[in-house]
């Protein structure tokens, strides 16, 4: 995935922002923001805390209504959808979800289901395929019948995962799906996603906090800074030495990867007195 | 690049046993299936009990053919029109106040969220005395009800609503709007004895005494719509407990669906009050009994719970009817003597779990 030098971005599934200001009541996060995020292509949104990342995320799929400007999906306002059109395309796996009590993982992954529901609809062989799909790539097919609250973080993770999964959608959205994971797991959250874009086509954006990890998972990426891109790009044509002491103020060398040749942002040690 | 990070997750050793598909899911609804059957076998033992137990006795074949309106004309009026409204009031109003709790506690993500905690039954009696205090008919009795509660919850509404429904706020403030609505209910029932008197003991405890066909047709009916809508609801209900983030990302707008479902709940629970008075402890009792024996919450166990209201209130109005040395006791007093102890139950229990792990 990231040996491949030219990233094959399709022309279907374009998240674009035109103009856009979020705020939290007074406070505005993002301001007068143009953004293009390749269809196709897996997008990593990096930048200090603070910066307006899981904002941005959150206006991308309508949980913040933008207090000017536009979000297009293929060239559609997405506040002109309806709540369900939008949700049959765009998957979102937030930060901090709320795992219900006791739910088990099958019965949490059903829920992925709802868009593609009509009030009385019995559940349908198309459901019951989809969840088995997502059960089984996200490799919780085991722990169908765990009750969530007592799985691991990691495995947690892949069960909320599976959820968005289930919802069969093109595009799919992850608000920091490895806070509070151990290496290993931020590592098997992210190949899995690597996975998903790589065998199932998704259109994969999310938001990391590693720098290094982001450059070697992601094909694009959005360096922000004050709610604003200091930079957009692929990793290995934007990530300098002189962006990341810019926007995170912290003198460092870009070297490359020597796993992937991916960049890799070494921080410079600091001058004991 | 490094093999082992290319790895799918579903190569790496599980620890989990491996359960056949579907294991717990059906599981979960066989026993839910079983536990329904059991409370509708009761509800029919109650109901037949209920039917032909009282000041006249008869045996039950006698009292089916009179609620028919076949044999003895004396039967057939005790049966028609003392009994059967009596049953079906309780069977309605216990089933509407379960329901209602169930939806409260699930919206609000809070054990102690109930109808009678929030103030809507006495907001919902509150409504009816002042309509039978301004000499109405008994018909609009159920849409008083309905203004009341729906009263109630809009004063905790103003009251709470700034501190985005704390649980300790919204608790301290429902059970002020409860006892501020209960003394109003009081002090017209003093202002008012030769109107009220007879219904004191049902708007200040909550009674089946003397319910008759025209309260049950309505009040029923509109019941039975409301908790046909709780089930149609229930997928926007799991859609929730996910959390507002995820509820969006679904497509459900959380804010929206939050206010519809506790419109729903405060329907269902003024309506049964109007029926039945603030019956206590139903609705904050029977969510937690059904959770304990049928576990996470299905369409199938708010069915359970319907059943359980039902079964619960139908219970307790036998007991003080029947089964008590002290005549005229009001249905809500057996109610809450068994709710109490059973809360206290709870709350011990509660303190022994381990914590909740954080999402």
């Amino acid at each position: 995935m990231t040996t491949t030098t030219a990233v094959s971005t399709s022309a279907a599934n374009q998240l674009a922002a035109r103009g856009l200001d979020l705020r939290y009541g007074d406070r505005t996060v993002v301001s007068s923001l143009d953004l293009d995020l390749p269809g196709g292509a897996v997008t990593a949104i990096v930048g200090p805390n603070a910066c307006g990342k899981s904002t941005l995320l959150r206006g991308l799929v309508r949980l913040l209504a933008p207090s000017a400007g536009t979000v297009t999906l293929d060239g559609s306002d997405i506040h002109r959808m309806s709540a369900r059109t939008l949700a049959k395309r765009m998957g979102l796996l937030p930060q901090q979800p709320v795992t219900p009590e006791a739910i088990t993982v099958e019965s949490l992954v059903r829920l992925g289901r709802y868009p593609h529901q009509r009030m009385l609809s019995p559940w349908s062989a198309a459901d019951q395929t989809a969840v088995e799909d997502a059960l089984a790539r996200t490799g919780t097919a085991e722990l169908r019948d765990q009750p969530v609250d007592r799985l691991s973080g990691g495995q947690r993770q892949r069960a909320w995962i599976a959820l968005a999964l289930a919802q069969d959608t093109e595009l799919l959205l992850l608000d920091e799906p490895t806070t509070f994971l151990d290496l290993r797991h931020q590592l098997e959250v992210l190949d899995l996603v690597a996975d998903l874009h790589a065998e199932a086509g998704r259109t994969v954006v999310m938001v990391l906090h590693d720098l290094g990890q982001a450059a070697r998972y992601a094909d694009h990426l959005v360096v922000l800074k004050d709610g604003r891109p200091a930079a957009t790009g692929a990793p290995a044509d934007i990530l300098t030495a002189e962006l990341v002491e810019e926007v995170f103020q912290v003198p460092c060398q870009v070297i490359p990867d020597p796993e992937t040749g991916t960049p890799l942002v070494i921080p410079r040690a600091r001058k004991r007195i | 690049m490094n093999e082992t990070l290319l790895k799918a997750p579903s190569a790496q050793p599980r620890t989990a046993p491996a359960t056949p598909p579907g294991g717990a899911l059906t599981r979960q609804r066989r026993r839910t299936l079983l536990l329904c059957a059991g409370f509708a076998v009761a509800l029919v033992l109650l109901t037949g009990l209920a039917l032909s137990t009282g000041q006249v006795e008869m045996p039950l074949m006698d009292a089916l053919r009179a609620l028919v309106g076949l044999g003895d004309a004396g039967d057939v009026l005790v049966v028609q029109e003392f009994r059967a409204p009596r049953v079906l009031s309780a069977l309605i109003a216990g089933a509407g106040l379960a329901v209602s709790g169930s939806l409260l506690q699930r919206l609000f993500r809070n054990p102690l969220a109930s109808p009678d905690v929030i103030g809507v039954t006495g907001g919902a009696s509150f409504g009816a005395v002042a309509m039978l205090a301004a000499g109405a008919s008994q018909l609009l009795i159920p849409l008083a009800a309905l203004g009341g509660g729906i009263l109630a919850a809009a004063l905790l509404g103003a009251f709470a609503w700034r501190s985005r429904m704390a649980v300790t706020r919204l608790v301290l403030v429902g059970l002020a709007v409860q006892s501020g609505l209960a003394a109003a209910v009081n002090l017209m029932i003093v202002r008012f004895p030769a109107e009220l008197a007879d219904s004191a003991l049902q708007w200040t405890t909550g009674s089946l005494y003397g319910r008759t066909w025209t309260e049950v047709r309505f009040g029923g009916a509109a019941i039975a719509l409301a908790v046909a809508a709780a089930f149609l609801a229930h997928r926007r209900l799991s859609v929730l407990d996910l959390g507002d983030d995820s509820a969006g990302g679904l497509g459900l707008d959380p804010d929206r669906a939050r206010l519809g479902l506790l419109l729903l709940a405060i329907v269902l629970a003024s309506l049964s009050a109007g029926l039945s008075g603030p019956v206590a402890f139903v609705a904050l009792a029977v969510p937690h009994l059904v959770r304990l024996l049928a576990g996470p919450p299905t369409p199938g166990t708010l069915a359970l719970t319907a059943l359980a209201g039902a079964v619960l209130l139908l219970g307790a109005d036998h007991i003080v009817l029947h089964l008590l040395p002290v005549q005229g006791l009001p249905v809500g007093a057996a109610t809450a003597t068994l709710g109490a102890p059973w809360l206290l139950f709870l709350m011990i229990r509660q303190g022994r779990l381990p914590q909740r792990s954080e999402s």
